[in-house]
């Protein structure tokens, strides 16, 4: 039985309909990807999930159980916009949240001492949140959503406004999250984040999933529609290939569109005949092409 | 219920920490000590005891001076018998002519030897008084003429009467006043004292017991209804709200924040009043509370207890309000405008007590005693100035109850609505289709 279940759920603002049927589940140790423009209905799903608002139709299962209060404290959120008091201690409102959450102020005390140490911030046990810089807020806000040892955790953009340094910590934490077993549903913009952490992934647009399943089964549907070559010197006539769709210059060599995996052959005996190869690479397709290929240039709204 | 208390904790712990709260307390505490002190550091000032003010006039010989220089001597003679004499006459000689005098009189106010003089004039037919004018640098002398002109009316009855021959007994019988003592009753059995009625003295402890109320009353939806509103809006504008409300469950948050307010409002007025009592209780304060003969003991025990039940469902009436427009706030900045037409009708209710309180029998008062906002103000003063029956305090109470309970529900939904809002401030309408989207 899957933490996480979420069936056709379906939810309407008046005559709008911000999430028409979308169904996944989430299993033990997951990290699941929900991808989307703005507005393609992310937040309302994962509001759903948190029993925020009521789905119209459709239905949630935690742990096999609808939801209800005690779920609650079985759930970890943090929001995508940034939300904690202000002018509070670190230590209060992370201990006030973990004891709403049915935790003791001891255990939480001692995570919470645990987790700074973890993120190298102990001092701001003491500090108020205003005092923080931004990327240091988020570090708090992030144990303030995993303080209480939840089964389930819910990160919405989780890694932006941060520096490389500190999205390799929390990156590498989230995995832990993960090998520890908890089920963690992951909305972001950043699909390479998404490649590296998500086995299984729903895009959504315009408030249906038009994309779902498992991200290496999904990549294999796409074409491999670009090739790479590097090479000594210059190469001519790439253009005139047949399966060529078009060439562009870089740095490093050509990257080169083509329409069938063939043509990929004919790049390479074409350019051997002219000079060096250091580098020749067929490459699948990124998610960030298959998103935008399957948003389209119309998805944002 | 366990997450109840914690809200309730947070909340309590919260503002007691926050400076600027410490501060109002304290701000507070210093002015209400400099306040009850001030009498006393008055009259510190003030030198000792009454000030005499010192009257020159003329005293003179001539045919047409002659009746002033009585009353004037007559003036002098009165004051100098009494105890305590808070005017003293100075006579000074005549020099002969009108100017001369008047020369004499402006230069003794300039050497501060006098405040002013009286000019004598003609003799009037009807008092067989000359006519009076008194002259000083100062403006509106209306306490000191008055006090010049009861003095005269006094010399005036002395020597009728002692022309009239009447005896000392007599004189006594005419000049005690004659005594009424008030008793207030209540004729049908009334909700607070039944029976004896109330003496005067009851009936003022009573006044000031309902005054004191009805400020306390107002002052603590004041203060804490507007805390509890910028408090959620604050939580809202911050985002926390998101994560509190998927860690407990609305209502227990909204009633937790009121609850957690009243208590840091309630020991905030004891404070209050233990530095009210510690500044009374000062020794040299001894003798103006001796003065006001303020006995506690006089305050009818059924008022204090409906004052209790007035006063908590007044407090989580208007609070339940201001909890459900901080919630449908984002920003603190609109909250001002938002909370503006409760802070109306509280103080509506506050200003009809006020207005009423010579006078708690009006059909004002009467009718708005059932009208819930205003009932926890006007029904305390007709508890404690008149005699409501019974079935009317119960019917008010009964009224003030189904209103929580309308208001508690409709502010829940508000609440719950409200907090996940964002943007500019919500109309009902979106209010109601927001409510119905999240079907609540």
């Amino acid at each position: 039985m899957n933490p996480l279940k979420v069936e056709h759920i379906v939810k309407q603002y008046g005559d709008k309909t911000a999430v028409n049927g979308i169904s996944f589940e989430v299993s033990e140790g997951e990290i699941y990807g929900l991808l989307g423009a703005n507005g393609a209905g992310k937040t309302t799903t994962m509001r759903m999930v948190l029993g925020l608002i009521y789905p119209d139709e459709g239905k949630i299962y935690y742990h096999g159980k609808p939801y209800s209060n005690q779920q609650l404290q079985g759930l970890g959120y943090l929001p995508e916009e940034r939300g904690l008091y202000p002018k509070v201690r670190v230590s209060d409102q992370i201990l006030y949240l973990a004891q709403l959450r049915g935790m003791s102020k001891k255990d939480a005390d001692v995570n919470l001492k645990r987790w700074l140490d973890r993120f190298e911030v102990p001092d701001y046990y003491n500090k108020k949140v205003e005092e923080l810089s931004k990327g240091n807020q988020q570090k708090i806000q992030f144990i303030a959503s995993i303080i209480h040892n939840p089964k389930i955790v819910i990160l919405d953009e989780a890694f932006s406004g941060l520096d490389p340094v500190n999205v390799e910590l929390l990156k590498s934490t989230v995995k832990e999250l993960r090998d520890s077993g908890t089920s963690i549903l992951f909305s972001t913009h950043r699909m390479e984040h998404v490649e590296e952490l998500c086995r299984n992934i729903t895009i959504l647009h315009r408030s249906n999933a038009v994309l779902k399943g498992n991200l290496k089964e999904i990549k294999k549907q796409f074409p491999k529609e670009r090739v790479i070559l590097s090479t000594e010197g210059e190469v001519k006539g790439l253009e005139q290939i047949t399966g060529v769709t078009g060439v562009t210059r870089h740095e490093y060599g050509y990257e080169i569109g083509i329409t069938n995996e063939a043509a990929g052959g004919d790049i390479l005996r074409h350019a051997i005949g002219q000079t060096a190869i250091s580098r020749f690479e067929i490459k699948e397709p990124t998610l960030n092409e298959i998103f935008i290929k399957t948003v389209g240039g119309d998805g944002h709204e | 219920m366990n997450n109840f208390w914690t809200v309730v904790g947070f909340t309590i712990k919260n503002k007691f920490r926050g400076k600027a709260f410490l501060i109002t307390t304290l701000i507070i505490a210093i002015i209400i000590s400099i306040g009850i002190n001030l009498p006393y550091i008055f009259s510190q000032f003030g030198g000792d005891g009454k000030k005499v003010t010192n009257i020159g006039y003329v005293q003179s010989s001539q045919a047409e001076l002659a009746a002033g220089s009585i009353v004037g001597d007559q003036l002098k003679a009165y004051n100098e018998a009494q105890e305590e004499p808070s005017i003293k006459l100075i006579p000074y000689e005549d020099k002969g002519s009108a100017a001369a005098n008047e020369t004499e009189l402006k230069k003794a106010i300039a050497n501060k030897e006098i405040k002013g003089y009286l000019e004598f004039g003609e003799a009037t037919a009807e008092s067989g008084l000359p006519s009076m004018t008194y002259k000083s640098e100062k403006l509106m002398e209306m306490e000191l003429t008055s006090s010049l002109q009861s003095t005269l009316q006094a010399i005036r009855m002395e020597a009728a009467l002692q022309s009239a021959g009447l005896t000392d007994e007599q004189k006594t019988q005419l000049f005690t006043p004659v005594d009424i003592a008030t008793v207030q009753i209540s004729a049908t059995e009334g909700a607070g004292n039944i029976g004896e009625g109330k003496t005067p003295a009851e009936q003022g402890m009573n006044m000031g017991f309902v005054y004191a109320l009805v400020v306390l009353l107002f002052m603590t939806i004041m203060i804490t209804g507007q805390l509890i509103a910028s408090e959620i809006t604050a939580e809202k504008s911050s985002r926390v709200m998101e994560l509190l409300i998927t860690s407990v469950a609305p209502l227990k948050q909204m009633f937790g924040k009121i609850l957690g307010m009243f208590i840091v409002g309630l020991i905030q007025i004891i404070v209050y009043v233990a530095v009210i009592i510690i500044n009374v209780s000062l020794p040299h304060n001894s003798k103006t509370l001796k003065d006001l003969d303020i006995d506690f003991s006089l305050i009818d025990p059924s008022l204090i207890v409906y004052a209790l039940i007035f006063y908590v469902t007044g407090y989580f009436l208007f609070a339940t309000l201001f909890a459900a427009v901080g919630s449908i706030v984002s920003r603190t900045e609109d909250l001002g405008q938002a909370v503006l037409p409760i802070t109306m009708i509280s103080l509506a209710g506050f200003y009809i007590t006020i207005f009423s309180i010579g006078n708690p029998d009006s059909t004002l008062v009467n009718v708005t005693s059932y009208i819930p906002f205003f009932s926890p103000y006007v029904m305390m003063l007709r508890l404690g100035l008149s005699e409501p029956p019974m079935w009317q305090v119960l019917t008010s109470i009964g009224i003030l109850l189904a209103t929580i309970y309308a208001s508690v529900w409709i502010s829940a939904k508000i609440y719950r609505t409200g907090v996940l809002m964002y943007g500019k401030r919500p109309s009902w309408k979106e209010l109601r289709k927001a409510m119905k989207a999240y079907k609540i």
